[in-house]
């Protein structure tokens, strides 16, 4: 019985590692949590539903061009409005963010309204493994977003872009002594950042019905996660996604499941308490 | 056509009244309240419900009050030891729990359905059709009490030590101020402003619901601080105003477009409202008008004491 618990909490856990990647990278990189990605996985989720019901793609096709398209929509929004504010503080984009936030999930609900709509896809009988009920969609979000996350891994680690991208994230002046060209950088990092939100966007739209307040519903959660695995730490992101997904389902045994959410917020809270870099976060935070 | 401008009226004092809290405790202080909504749903259920266990309405104003200043005493303590950015998340998150409460604890606050029949302060007292100019005279004494008494903060003392803190901590710290014990009271005094205006909010509508208070309620409060300058309480009166001639100008949008339906019409008006914020951020950070500045009052002083030198040499 724990086990179907902790298994459905591994799963949700693999669409949050995916935004809270994100978040972490654009902490990383621009200093500043990035309050629009909830909207931005609805903003993805819809892109997806078009291609799929309207151009009858397969999920599988549309989800792959949601994730591009939306990962240079992710670019422009940096360049026209982002960009701007490069030199501002943290709060002053964060406010701005919000501000992004309400365009993209309104322009949403202007094209499609406020009902809740699903994706075309066949409804499977699920498959039970060891006594535990596994769904299709389940198996195909841990699929998609491990693979998405080995990705990460692999760009951060042995790519030029990895090694640039974290070298700014650790000490941006001598990076940029060292010629690493910043700009150049921030664009690849939201078009990872725009491309992992898009995809989480369409792994949740899978697990429930996609409406414009689809990524509403991670954005706490979200930051539980990174602020769990250290801001501005993608591994420790990707372990707090995991431990928050497990502790809210394991946690609907005892209170309501309406409460999920709370759950993440007194995850936050307790942490910052008692370990404010994280879990896995040295201790760099000032104050 | 009077009533219709003494209920827009009405909306812009309540959105002032957060707008005066939001800038005490982040125009002032720098500490970011991401979860005011929640805070102002606190504020409106414990007005309602005290108001409706029939303790008055000033016990439950009182109640709102005392509720929310904890509530924002505690979330800064929590987050206390650390950045800006996780007191916007953690207030963020405090905000969703309420939202969750409000709407699961159906015992207390009747879920989605809300709480009907909320009562109004010095109601009988004049007759019903006269009684909203009433309620708006009401308000504009409470903003105008808050407004002097948040000024003569500004200057006092403890004001120049809040505003310390914001630009640099660490300087107030070696200057002997005990930084989280100013934090703390900042945010649990703007709690305080906040609880006064969910209990207005709650007396005025007399029925409030979960759907009253969602995120664009915090996005307005910090499009008026900033559009009337961050910082400046006489700004933010001025960047209310014109929020709402803002938003209530959208609504004549349907005469325009006719061919969209109301959601569309709304989600019109919510983009505006997001591309407004951008633009603002980007165009005129430091909005209208200004931060009330020592240094102007120093070269007057200077003239002051000139003057006076000059008197007493005179006499």
């Amino acid at each position: 019985m724990i086990a179907q618990y902790v298994w459905n909490g591994f799963v949700s856990g693999m669409i949050l590692a995916l935004p809270a990647i994100a978040l972490t990278l654009v902490y990383g990189i621009l200093k500043f949590p990035n309050f629009a990605f909830g909207a931005m996985m609805t903003a993805g989720a819809y892109i997806a539903l078009v291609l799929n019901v309207n151009f009858g793609l397969s999920l599988l096709w549309s989800a792959a061009l949601a994730t591009i398209i939306f990962a240079m929509i992710a670019v422009v929004i940096d360049q026209t409005v982002f960009r701007q504010l490069r030199d501002r503080d943290s709060i002053t984009l964060l406010v701005c963010s919000m501000g992004v936030s309400f365009v993209l999930e309104n322009i949403a609900r202007f094209i499609f309204g406020n009902a809740a709509r699903s994706f075309d896809i066949a409804i499977a009988r699920p498959k039970y493994l060891l006594g535990l009920k596994i769904n299709n969609e389940q198996i195909i979000t841990a699929i998609v977003a491990l693979s998405a996350m080995a990705a990460i891994y692999f760009i951060l680690r042995h790519t030029a872009l990895g090694r640039a991208m974290r070298a700014i994230a650790d000490n941006p002046s001598l990076a940029a002594v060292r010629g690493v060209r910043r700009e150049n950088i921030i664009c690849w990092t939201w078009v990872i950042a725009g491309g992992l939100t898009a995809t989480a966007g369409v792994l949740a739209g899978m697990d429930r019905a996609i409406d414009p307040m689809l990524g509403w519903n991670y954005i706490v959660s979200t930051f539980a996660a990174a602020i769990l695995g250290g801001l501005g730490n993608p591994v420790g992101a990707v372990v707090g996604a995991l431990a928050v997904g497990i502790v809210e389902e394991t946690s609907t045994l005892f209170i309501p499941p309406n409460y999920r959410q709370a759950i993440s917020f007194l995850v936050i809270a307790l942490l910052l308490l008692m370990r404010p870099q994280g879990l896995l976060g040295v201790a760099t935070i000032k104050k | 056509m009077a009533s219709y401008l003494v209920t827009i009226l009405t909306l812009v004092a309540i959105i002032s009244i957060l707008g005066l809290a939001l800038n005490l405790q982040w125009g002032l202080c720098g500490m970011v309240n991401f979860g005011l909504t929640g805070f102002f749903a606190l504020g409106a259920y414990t007005a309602a419900i005290v108001g409706l266990s029939g303790a008055g309405t000033f016990a439950a104003t009182l109640a709102a009050v005392v509720v929310c200043s904890l509530a924002c005493g505690l979330v800064a303590l929590v987050s206390l030891r650390l950045s800006e950015d996780y007191l916007a998340i953690l207030t963020l998150g405090f905000g969703e729990v309420v939202r969750l409460v409000v709407l699961n604890e159906e015992w207390l606050t009747h879920g989605s359905l809300g709480l009907p029949g909320i009562p109004r302060p010095f109601w009988g007292l004049v007759s019903e059709d006269k009684y909203e100019y009433l309620f708006l005279g009401l308000l504009a004494l409470v903003i105008l009490g808050l407004f002097i008494a948040l000024e003569m903060l500004l200057r006092s003392p403890f004001g120049r030590a809040i505003r310390a803190v914001r630009e640099d901590d660490v300087v107030a710290a070696t200057l002997g101020k005990n930084v989280l014990m100013l934090r703390v009271k900042v945010f649990a005094l703007g709690g305080a402003i906040i609880g006064i205006a969910g209990s207005f909010h709650a007396f005025y509508m007399t029925y409030i619901d979960p759907s009253q208070f969602q995120m664009i309620v915090t996005a307005y409060v910090f499009m008026a601080v900033i559009a009337g300058g961050r910082g400046s309480n006489s700004g933010l009166l001025l960047g209310s105003v014109l929020l709402m001639v803002a938003i209530e100008g959208t609504r004549y949008l349907k005469d325009i477009f006719n061919v969209f339906d109301a959601t569309q019409l709304s989600a019109i008006r919510l983009i505006m409202i997001g591309l407004g914020l951008i633009l603002l951020l980007i165009f005129r950070p430091q909005g209208c008008l200004a931060e009330y500045s020592l240094k102007i009052k120093g070269r007057e002083s200077k003239q002051r004491d000139i003057a006076v030198q000059t008197k007493t040499r005179a006499t």
